[in-house]
């Protein structure tokens, strides 16, 4: 018992050290931040000062039209994770459980996964007009890719061993997939989906800002295209805090998912 | 690991399914040819592939893609000068500084995680629309890999390795620059190789995004055009580009790791 | 024994674990004369590894003292060179740099490293392999070069951690040969760490038994067979006598340390 004091009062400074490391950074990068924005040296407002920065929070959070806009967003977001994001389950499974179809054609996701979606958005604005169906298109076909190459590379972690022992206890079809697949699966399709989370989120906030009338992309252009500084700073604030946010939740769902097997 | 990772070579049994797989490519453009050339599908939303692979030769003599290209590339090879440079620096430093990397490590992590390409309005704001714009963002997209890796790769040094230099009574800096840089030099690739894909990726994306630069202004470009077979063939040659792109980085990585 | 190279005086090393304070070696003393094969036998758990991290100047945690040519030791001296049981060639270089690598560091000029470095190599039977890296050989001539570079600095003293025990009998026994050799041509002060007895015995003077931890000298035998030895040696009469001497200490000391982690275990899963 005094050894595990002892241990807990050797980390205790450690820790807030590394706490007052981080608070001095932030400290330091606002100070510079606010005089950078009083000195002038910047063309106008390009640094608008912390003050002018948080009366723009202030303003953006409180008005109903950017959660009208914001839940625009969510809901192509939702859409496209949900659309591009099952796809990408379905055939990561399909992937991941079948050697032959995997080498036949996980090659071709595994190489057209990394490149630029966004380049695809004229296209699906002529086939799904320039409303929301073209954002959450493109937010489906960004996230389809990582989220099917992370599903079937989840699917084929799972241990060998446990189809096995079941199929040693002669479990038919229908055990085999609920007793022993859907519970291992839980893992890499929700490891997926976190990945698909932030990609889906990129991809259609991008297609907002080239081409929208409504959500949080055209709130960013909007700004900019007014000149509006704090404005801008504050969406994209709020924008960094919710993308972070969302991630960091999903991804402690994820680890609880872990701790409780 | 995905099963589809082409690092081993091609073996008799692979025929079949990347005949079958490739079999499967061609048949899809076939039909969907057929469909268009029918009428079923409207060959003013879908050009016929025959008219995307016609309006190649086009596009490359008319639209100066080798300039565009090399305009793409020089954004691309600047990043990853920055980065690794950068990069590696900040990761020695996160390495040297125990407290630092505590402190830091999760908020590098962190930003890449980050949809730090979202915000191209604001570095439109501060660099202008130009290329600085594309490659300062190609570059806060794609630092932190390289910075991760390279900590992770120092760290990672095997301990005997260490040992073989202090049994020779090596200066902290004869251990540092003789033992564990080349050591971590394989990790610190990796972190070099994700880099410039993000950047790339980042890159092309912004040049379609503010109609400036090389490859990805001559998609939106055409678009605007309404050049159909032009657009998708641009698009095309975009994703050709980039697949090749990254097929060679996978290549120098594998030749930097023999035999493991 | 007079004008000794290597003297360790009264070694201890005590580790702190979870149940308090623990000595892994105590009270370890011996001297090796020059041009001396010496190996230091053990069962696992011996602190043998622990005596070759304090000789070789790695750990300075210690009580007592160890002098090389009466000077005390405080890190790693110029006259220990040190082989290492675990993979230790650099990857990144090909045979003759790594060889070449002590060299480099007294700034000797490039021609001079490449040529010195090439009669080391042919010294452990590489020659033909300068220019290859080391993931293109095999375990037992990575190990080779691990050597060679050693030898290359041209220690007074050449420490080695059992540098064969990742290798399969055969190439373990032509190994030593090499080594036997090499010691022979050079007239090498060597000190062996082992738990292997056939390796011990066909390449020492003496041999050094320790107990089970903490790490005592049990023993010190001399081996009497004849020089130069060979790998044939290992079949003769004599050699199955030391071997049967020393297994016996050792299958003491192995057995109390056997009981020693049962006991341990038992009262770990007692509540």
């Amino acid at each position: 018992m005094a050894a595990a004091d002892q241990l807990s009062k050797a980390r205790a400074p450690a820790v807030s050290a590394v706490t007052l490391v981080r608070v001095g950074l932030i400290v330091g990068v606002l100070a510079i931040w606010e005089l950078l924005a009083r000195s002038g040296w910047l063309y106008r407002d390009v640094v608008p000062s912390l003050i002018a920065i948080a009366k723009a929070l202030v303003a953006l959070l409180s008005s109903g039209d950017y959660y009208f806009n914001l839940g625009v967003t969510a809901g192509e977001v939702a859409a496209a994770l949900a659309i591009g994001g099952g796809c990408g389950v379905v055939v990561g499974i399909v992937l991941g459980a079948n050697r032959f179809l995997a080498r036949a054609f996980e090659i071709y996701l595994y190489y057209l996964g990394p490149t630029p979606k966004i380049i695809f958005f004229p296209v699906m604005i002529m086939w799904f007009g320039v409303g929301s169906g073209s954002k959450v298109a493109l937010g489906a076909l960004s996230c389809f890719f990582p989220v099917a190459l992370s599903v079937a590379a989840g699917m084929r972690q799972i241990d060998r061993v446990l189809i096995r022992v079941a199929k040693s206890f002669r479990a038919d079809a229908r055990q085999m997939v609920t007793k022993i697949y859907l519970p291992a699966m839980r893992h890499p399709i929700l490891n997926g989906v976190r990945l698909g989370l932030g990609i889906a989120l990129i991809g259609t906030l991008l297609a907002e800002t080239k081409l929208s009338n409504k959500g949080v992309g055209f709130l960013i252009i909007n700004a900019y295209s007014t000149f509006d500084m704090p404005r801008m700073y504050a969406n994209l604030i709020v924008l960094f805090v919710i993308a972070i946010g969302a991630n960091a939740l999903v991804g402690r769902m994820v680890g609880l998912h872990t701790i409780r097997r | 690991m995905t099963a589809a990772t082409p690092a081993r070579r091609f073996l008799a049994g692979d025929l079949a399914p990347a005949a079958t797989g490739l079999g499967c490519v061609v048949l899809f453009f076939i039909v969907l040819e057929t469909l268009i050339r029918t009428g079923v599908i409207s060959e003013y939303i879908v050009p016929p592939p025959s008219e995307v692979v016609a309006s190649f030769g086009r596009v490359v003599m008319e639209e100066h893609i080798i300039r565009r290209f090399f305009l793409t590339i020089g954004e691309c090879l600047t990043t990853g000068v920055m980065i690794t440079v950068f990069g590696v620096v900040g990761g020695v430093l996160l390495y040297h500084y125990r407290i630092l990397r505590l402190a830091v490590e999760t908020w590098v992590a962190a930003l890449a995680a980050a949809p730090v390409v979202l915000a191209y309005p604001l570095f439109m704001v501060i660099f202008g629309r130009n290329a600085w714009t594309i490659i300062m963002i190609g570059f806060v997209a794609a630092l932190s890999p390289v910075i991760l890796k390279t900590v992770e790769g120092l760290a990672g040094t095997r301990k005997v390795l260490i040992d073989v230099g202090r049994s020779f009574n090596l200066s902290a800096s004869q251990q540092f620059f003789k033992i564990m840089l080349p050591a971590a030099l394989p990790t610190i690739f990796t972190g070099i190789r994700l880099g410039l894909i993000f950047a790339l990726i980042n890159i092309v994306g912004v040049e379609f995004l503010i109609n400036y630069g090389g490859l990805g202004q001559l998609i939106n470009d055409l678009a605007e055009r309404y050049d159909l077979p032009g657009t998708y063939a641009a698009i095309c040659f975009v994703i050709l580009v980039s697949v090749v792109f990254f097929m060679t980085l996978e290549r120098i990585e594998r030749w930097l790791r023999p035999t493991n | 024994m007079d004008n000794p190279i290597l003297v360790a005086d009264k070694l201890g090393v005590r580790f702190e674990t979870a149940e308090g304070p623990v000595m892994a070696v105590d009270d370890v003393s011996f001297s090796v004369r020059q041009g001396e094969f010496l190996s230091i036998i053990g069962p696992s758990g011996c602190g043998k590894s622990t005596v070759f991290n304090v000789i070789g100047g790695l750990l300075s945690q210690h009580e007592g003292t160890v002098r090389v040519a009466g000077e005390l030791i405080d890190g790693p001296h110029r006259s220990i060179g040190m082989v290492f049981q675990e993979e230790s060639t650099f990857p990144w270089r090909n045979v003759t740099d790594n060889v070449a690598f002590p060299l480099e560091l007294t700034g000797m000029p490039k021609q001079n490293r490449t040529e010195r470095a090439r009669h080391f190599i042919k010294m452990v039977g590489l020659d033909g392999f300068e220019k290859r890296f080391p993931g293109e050989l095999s375990g037992g001539m990575r190990q080779r070069v691990s050597l060679a570079r050693t030898l290359a600095s041209e220690p007074k003293i050449l420490l080695m951690d059992e540098p064969f025990a990742a290798l399969d009998e055969q190439t373990r026994l032509l190994l030593g040969d090499k080594v036997l050799q090499i010691q022979q041509q050079l007239k090498q002060t060597t000190l062996l760490i082992t738990h292997n007895i056939t390796e011990a015995v066909q390449m020492s003077d003496r041999i050094l038994v320790m107990t089970y931890r903490p790490g005592r000298v049990k023993r010190i035998v001399n081996i009497d067979l004849p020089r130069p030895r060979t790998s044939d040696i290992v079949g003769s009469e004599a050699f199955g006598r030391y071997v049967a001497q020393i297994w016996a200490d050792l299958r003491e000391e192995a057995s109390r340390g056997m009981r020693d982690e049962e006991d341990h275990m038992l009262h770990e899963a007692a509540p």
